[in-house]
């Protein structure tokens, strides 16, 4: 989950939670949301179920856009192949009538799931606005491994190291800095 | 936490009184309307095998989560396996076969020569075909009753050893489910036309009792959860099971489709055989089984949001399941039945009396123990179980 406001490293406006497990993540989560810290983001090895719902991340509408672009490319690939062999080049293959409608059933399930796969893939990297020289340093190069990583807003000064520790008492945490 | 269902009086009386009226609907049809002796012995088959492939399905459901070591089934695990408390109650129906074998089966009974049955007769005699059905049934039940016979030692005891054992049972059924299920849909449904064959018959059968089996299950759900049941049941679990009806139900089609495909393609006449009468007698009901069964759960389970939604989920899984009717409808009645065949008061009767003994065999079943497995290592991650 990359965001803009993590990349800046050097003028630390946040604090750092590092734990080696997602469950005494979510633990902490849920005990930061409770007493209104403000969670700036997660950055996580794999995907963590539950965790959207927790941070209140709205859904993605890039599953709809994949069911639309999905029928685009039924329609596009079974109109093209009736175009092609009832109007374009009518050929007799195996006895059949030019329009077999069957035979051209394969090929647009192949073309769906194309169009729709190819679209959601590109889809996900124009919102996220991810392209190869993306500026992103991670806070901790250890996410691409085992490590989970939370991120806590200083809230102007409001919430430090201390407190924190004072409100996740009894979760184990690897790292707070 | 701690469950227990009753099956109560009054749901009781009312199952048997269904019972009672559709034995009469279905005898007074019989009469009034002249119903010929085959189409009765069709649609008892039909029956046999819908709601015999209700009990196999939901065995299959627990033996692969059971297997693969799922853990989000596990508060409604005692649903799937009180609905295989049917297979002995399926046993006896199928042998009654034995009297009316002559009215669906034209192998048992043929006169002139035919070469293709001369060359099949090795399997298709009278008595090899109910040794094959005595060994089906000997085996799905043996297995069934033990893994049931360790979840109900779950319910008392908290060692893992009756866990262990269940999923070795598990695993030992699938293998003979697959092998079984292939095998006895050739004897009970492919040989009524006796001439034709197709490979892939055995898995299309299966998958639409697997699809019909995770429809009946959540219409179960959702009848205990209106009865304040499973108070721990979220949302999650059914959606869950609503993405199996869903992915299964497209499995469904793809079964469908590679059959229809590969025998429309290749136009050899002892294949087409199957398609010609249903694809010209019965084109409405053949069109009607690929609407009911793909183009609905597909397009009503499509959303996140109606797979979560419980009372929509209930409505999609009940077309399914008369869907589902519709398919062993399709492929039982054109080779036996023919012409004379159709969907009247005696279908139904006779569907419903077969229903209201499934329902109350399944939750005679299931009052016979609590609930909620307590026991079960992997309860908890069922409770805390997000999708």
């Amino acid at each position: 989950m990359p965001a803009a406001n993590t990349t800046t490293m050097n003028d630390k406006k946040y604090i750092t939670l590092c734990f080696n497990d997602e469950g005494p993540m979510l633990q902490a989560i849920r005990k930061l949301l409770e007493s209104k810290e403000i969670i700036l983001d997660v950055q996580t090895p794999f995907p963590v179920h539950g965790l959207d719902k927790l941070l209140s991340i709205k859904r993605s509408r890039i599953p709809v856009g994949g069911f639309f672009l999905g029928i685009l490319g039924a329609v596009s690939a079974f109109g093209f192949m009736t175009w092609v062999f009832t109007v374009s080049y009518p050929l007799i293959i195996g006895g059949k009538p030019f329009f077999a409608a069957p035979s051209f059933i394969p090929i647009t399930f192949e073309v769906t799931v194309l169009f729709a796969g190819v679209s959601m893939g590109a889809a996900m990297l124009i919102r996220s606005k991810l392209k190869p020289d993306i500026d992103f340093e991670p806070v901790d190069e250890r996410i691409t491994d085992n490590m989970f990583v939370v991120l806590v807003d200083k809230n102007g000064g409001n919430t430090d190291i201390e407190k924190l520790s004072e409100v996740l008492a009894g979760i184990k945490i690897m790292e707070i800095r | 936490m701690e469950e227990q269902f009753t099956f109560k009086r009054n749901h009781r009386i009312f199952l048997i009184a269904v019972m009672a009226g559709a034995l009469l609907t279905a005898l007074l049809s019989v009469i009034i309307s002249g119903i010929g002796t085959s189409r009765v012995w069709a649609n008892i088959l039909l029956n046999n095998q819908f709601f015999l492939g209700l009990s196999l399905g939901a065995a299959f459901f627990i033996a692969v989560v059971r297997v693969s070591l799922a853990g989000w089934h596990t508060i409604i695990q005692r649903l799937p396996e009180s609905m295989t408390a049917f297979l002995p109650v399926a046993f006896i129906l199928m042998l009654i076969l034995y009297f009316g074998i002559d009215n669906i089966y034209h192998w048992a009974h043929h006169e002139d020569f035919d070469p293709v049955i001369e060359g099949k007769e090795k399997w298709l005699n009278i008595p090899f075909f109910f040794i094959r059905m005595i060994f089906y049934f000997t085996g799905w039940i043996a297995l069934t009753w033990a893994m049931k016979k360790n979840t109900d030692s779950l319910m008392t005891s908290a060692d893992i050893k009756y866990f262990n054992k269940r999923k070795i049972f598990a695993g030992i059924y699938l293998v003979f489910f697959g092998i079984t299920v292939s095998t006895s849909s050739w004897d009970w449904i492919m040989s009524i036309e006796e001439h034709w064959y197709s490979t892939i018959f055995g898995w299309y059968v299966m998958i639409s009792m697997f699809v019909a089996s995770l429809a009946f299950l959540i219409l179960f759900i959702g009848f205990l959860k209106g009865r304040g049941y499973l108070k721990d049941l979220r949302d999650d679990h059914i959606h869950d099971l609503a993405l199996l009806l869903f992915a299964f139900s497209i499995f469904w089609t793809y079964e469908w489709y590679s059959e229809f495909f590969l025998i429309w393609y290749g136009h050899l006449p002892e294949e087409t055989a199957y398609f010609v009468p249903r694809l010209n007698e019965f084109r409405t009901v053949f069109f009607l089984n690929l609407g009911i069964n793909f183009l609905v759960p597909f397009f009503g389970l499509i959303r996140l949001r109606s797979k979560r939604n419980a009372n929509w989920v209930a409505i999609i899984a009940a077309i399914v399941l008369i869907g589902h009717w519709i398919d062993y409808w399709l492929m039982i009645m054109p080779g036996t039945v023919g012409s004379e065949s159709g969907i009247g008061v005696f279908e139904v009767s006779v569907t419903l009396l077969y229903a209201a003994l499934f329902i109350f065999i399944s939750f005679r079943a299931l009052a016979q123990g609590q609930l909620v497995v307590k026991n079960d290592p992997f309860l908890r991650e069922s409770l805390s179980y997000e999708s």
